[in-house]
Parts: structure tokens; C-alpha cells; sequence
């Protein structure tokens, strides 16, 4: 449940276990996916909305580690940003293939009239830093980019969603992005 | 270089940003898959975002997977590992949308790498080249055809091959074997090619080094070493693929020397080039081979 500490315990060996994936190590590779696919699964389910295309982004992920994990330390620092990336590059590529993004079918329930979907994020100090430099946005904006990070909600299906033109949301989302990077990099 | 390149670096950062954020289309997703591994900027910029929203994710519930996935990665798994192990084709336990017959792309910036042996090949004569790809290709093709859960648009058969020989041994056998071997319904009928020179004392002449190269019409590519690649220390391999008229090669990523299961950014030509060069452990730093040449050869469409 909500043990934000048991996530970075764990994270020295997660770096350690994917080196021995890269080397070929299946019992680390075991390892991994007990310590992270319901952590995946969840993403992707977020995403996808549908199990077994759920499944099948957690899958892909898991042979793309498989492949690649010789490639991770080179350009991640972050194990769990790395592992986080792959299931969600897979669970949002399935979701243009499919074309949902024409069709408001399938579309996530209204998640973003819960108050704040980004209560239960951990305690981290990267945690605090995004949450504060959120904070500043507008709260629609705020919900803009949580639906499109979270639920990945593509520039098409955020202008249905909210009744927008494609060009107001495109622009909003490139005012938050600006507007944060700027406030995280200040920060940093 | 194709499509109009943001002009400043904050225009990079937005567009970055979007594609972490995952609000681009599908096409505009693809464009980024391709130029983020020949745009350092671009990919650093993607790695920056990724690791600024990252805490977002720990706000998701976490949900058990279904009992079977593990079953079906380790399936899966084992048939990228070993392309002879003949396992039954794994249990299709969910369904694709049905507009996603190919099995997507890997970001392309994400891909490379693996370090498993998909054909642990034993060196073949100069003499017996042209034979031994044709026998590789076609006994990988049994395996491949159960290694996609899809199935593939084109069928099960592959699409390209190509033999990728030293560019300063001579180039005229390599080129008619990948001609011959595209052009030999079976594959394993193949002849022997011409002996390579004359001029070169016989053993020296077949002592060849190089990858046997073939493409599924689904992208995926298997580069199979055909005997050991001696690699100095501190370099790797880089794969290049260079569609005819194209003025640079683009990377596929790096390669391990004993080749590797991948997939291409775009299904090639015929004629395209594919060559591999010695690169730093990190890969080409430029986005452009840096390295000698060390391997290359063109892709052959084989028709039937």
C-alpha cells in the first residue's frame, strides 16, 4: 500500500539486479518482476485501462529489460524512472495503434474530479519539488497533465475530454511544461 | 534531414516534453522514436522530463498482474534467448487491438543492446559462406515465425537478407550471395559463390568474418555473427542502416558481437545499406559513425 519508504530501500538493489539481468541472470530477472510488476501492471492499467493490454505492455517491458538491461546505467539514473518509461512508452503506443485517440471510446472514467489524484504520490524530495512547482499551475492545467501523464490522454482526447479546442490545450500544456521546468530547475 | 527541426532549445524541451507527458499522436510519437537516437539533445531533453514527472507515478495504485504473466514473459523470454529452442508457440492469452498487427516499436533510443547470443554460429569458410547463411537464415526462420505473439502482416517468411563482410575484402562474392540468397525460394539450395580472389593464398581467403542479416516484414532484424568479431577494449559495435539516396546513416543501435534480435526504425529497400562500426562503449556520442567501418553489405529483397 502506501510504504513510499519500502520503494527506495529497494532501489540500490534494483540497480544491482538489473546489472545482473544484463548479465544474464534470471533469477534477478524473477526477482524484478516480484518487486515491480504490480507497480507496472498498475501503470500500464492506468493507461490502457484494459487488462489483458495491460499484460501485454507489462510483457514487453519485462523483454525489453531483458534485451537491454546492459544498456541502463549509461542514460538512467533512476531504475524505477527507467522501468516506469518502458511499460508506459508500450501501454500509450498501443493506445495511438488502437485509435483511441479518435474515438472517445474507452476513455478513462472522470478521474479528475477527485480533488487531488496526486495525494497518495510518495515523500520524496523529488516528490515535494514536483508536487510545489504542480502546485503553482492552475489547477485545470494541473489536471491537464495528470491526465495526460497518468492516464495518457493524447492532445486529441484532452480537447474532447474537456470541450476545448486542439490548439488551447495544445498551448496550455506547453505553458505548464515551460512553467515548470523552469520552477524545477530553479529549485534545483 | 526529414521534417522541419525545432529551432530553439526550448522549443526542443516542449517537444520532449510532450512526448514524456504522452499527448502526441501516433505518427508525432514515431517521428520523436526516430530522431531521439541520432539527437542526443533531444534524448537528453526526454530523459530530463522523464525523470521530472517521474514522482507523478508513485500517486498510481499498484495492481496485481494476472496469475500466467510471468509464465508468458518467461516464455517469451526464453525464445528470444535461444532461437533453438522450439517451444510451442506461447499460450495467446489476451488480444492485440486489432489494429496493431506488428508488434510496436520499441523507442527507438531505448533499443539496442542485448547482449544474448541469438545464434551461437561457429566460423564458416569463405568457400561455404553463401551455404551456411542460407542454412542460418533458414533455420532461424522456424523459430522466428513462434518468437511474435502477432501475426505477422507479411507472413512468416523473411523479407531481406544480407551478408555484411570487411569493406576491404572483396566486395563482389558478398554481394552475389545476398543477391542469390534472395533470389533462391529455399534458402538452403544455395550454391557456392566464385572463390573470393585468386591473388590470396586459400586459407586466408576463407577465413570470414561478418553477420548474416535478415529482416522480417514485421522490422524485426536478427544479426547473427558467423564467427567470433574481435572487439578491442573499450569499443562496441553500432549498427547503421543508410535507405538508397539517403545522404547519412542512421543508427539502429549498438550491436552485440555475436549479433542480436532488433528492429529496424523502418522496413528498408531494397539496396538499403546496413553497416557497423567500432564505437565507444556508449555508442556513437555524435549521432554519426565515428569508428571504422568494420562490417557492411545490402540489404537484398528476397522474392518469390
Amino acid at each position: 500500500m502506501d510504504h513510499p519508504a519500502a520503494r527506495n530501500d529497494s532501489a540500490v538493489s534494483l540497480a544491482t539486479l538489473i546489472a545482473a539481468v544484463a548479465g544474464g541472470d534470471d533469477a534477478a530477472f524473477r526477482r524484478i518482476y516480484d518487486l515491480r510488476a504490480s507497480r507496472l501492471f498498475g501503470i500500464a492499467l492506468r493507461i490502457t485501462r484494459q487488462g489483458p493490454l495491460a499484460s501485454d505492455a507489462v510483457q514487453e517491458a519485462f523483454l525489453q529489460l531483458w534485451r537491454n538491461a546492459n544498456r541502463f546505467d549509461e542514460q538512467r539514473g533512476d531504475p524505477d524512472v527507467w522501468l516506469a518509461s518502458l511499460v508506459r512508452y508500450r501501454a500509450l503506443s498501443m493506445m495511438r495503434r488502437s485509435g483511441r485517440e479518435v474515438s472517445d471510446e474507452g476513455l478513462p472514467e472522470a478521474v479528475d474530479d477527485e480533488p487531488d489524484q496526486l495525494a497518495r504520490m510518495e515523500a520524496s524530495s523529488e516528490a515535494a519539488a514536483l508536487r510545489a512547482c504542480l502546485d503553482k499551475l492552475p489547477p485545470d492545467r494541473r489536471t491537464l497533465l495528470t491526465l495526460a501523464f497518468l492516464d495518457g490522454l493524447s492532445h486529441g482526447e484532452l480537447a474532447a475530454r474537456l470541450h476545448v479546442p486542439i490548439g488551447s490545450v495544445k498551448s496550455w500544456i506547453r505553458r505548464s511544461l515551460q512553467s515548470l521546468r523552469v520552477c524545477l530547475e530553479g529549485e534545483a | 534531414m526529414s521534417g522541419a527541426r525545432p529551432e530553439t532549445p526550448e522549443e526542443l524541451h516542449m517537444l520532449a516534453g510532450e512526448y514524456v507527458l504522452g499527448v502526441l499522436g501516433s505518427a508525432e510519437m514515431g517521428a520523436v522514436d526516430e530522431r531521439a537516437p541520432v539527437d542526443p539533445q533531444l534524448a537528453h531533453a526526454i530523459a530530463g522530463w522523464e525523470r521530472r514527472f517521474a514522482p507523478m507515478l508513485t500517486a498510481v495504485a499498484a495492481v496485481a498482474p494476472p496469475d500466467g504473466l510471468w509464465a508468458r514473459i518467461e516464455h517469451a523470454k526464453a525464445q528470444a534467448v535461444d532461437g533453438r529452442q522450439r517451444a510451442t508457440a506461447p499460450p495467446r492469452l489476451t488480444v492485440v487491438p486489432s489494429t496493431a498487427a506488428p508488434p510496436p516499436a520499441e523507442p527507438a533510443w531505448q533499443r539496442p543492446a542485448a547482449t544474448r547470443r541469438i545464434w551461437p554460429w561457429k566460423a564458416a569458410t569463405g568457400a561455404s559462406l553463401a551455404l551456411a547463411a542460407g542454412l542460418a537464415a533458414f533455420m532461424l526462420m522456424p523459430s522466428l515465425a513462434h518468437r511474435t505473439e502477432a501475426p505477422m502482416p507479411g507472413g512468416r517468411d523473411v523479407a531481406f537478407v544480407a551478408l555484411l563482410a570487411q569493406p576491404e575484402s572483396p566486395a563482389a562474392p558478398h554481394q552475389d550471395a545476398s543477391a542469390q540468397m534472395a533470389s533462391d525460394t529455399g534458402l538452403a539450395r544455395l550454391v557456392e559463390p566464385q572463390p573470393a580472389s585468386s591473388t590470396e593464398s586459400a586459407p586466408e581467403a576463407a577465413r570470414m568474418t561478418g553477420f548474416l542479416v535478415a529482416v522480417w516484414p514485421d522490422g524485426t532484424v536478427v544479426l547473427t555473427a558467423l564467427s567470433p568479431v574481435p572487439l578491442p577494449g573499450g569499443k562496441t559495435l553500432e549498427l547503421w542502416i543508410q535507405p538508397p539516396g539517403a545522404t547519412a546513416p542512421k543508427s539502429v543501435g549498438k550491436l552485440a558481437a555475436a549479433g542480436q534480435q532488433t528492429t529496424l526504425p523502418a522496413m528498408p529497400v531494397d539496396g538499403t545499406s546496413l553497416s557497423i562500426s567500432l564505437e565507444p562503449l556508449g555508442g556513437s556520442p555524435t549521432g554519426a559513425p565515428t569508428g571504422r567501418v568494420v562490417y557492411a553489405g545490402t540489404l537484398r529483397q528476397v522474392r518469390r
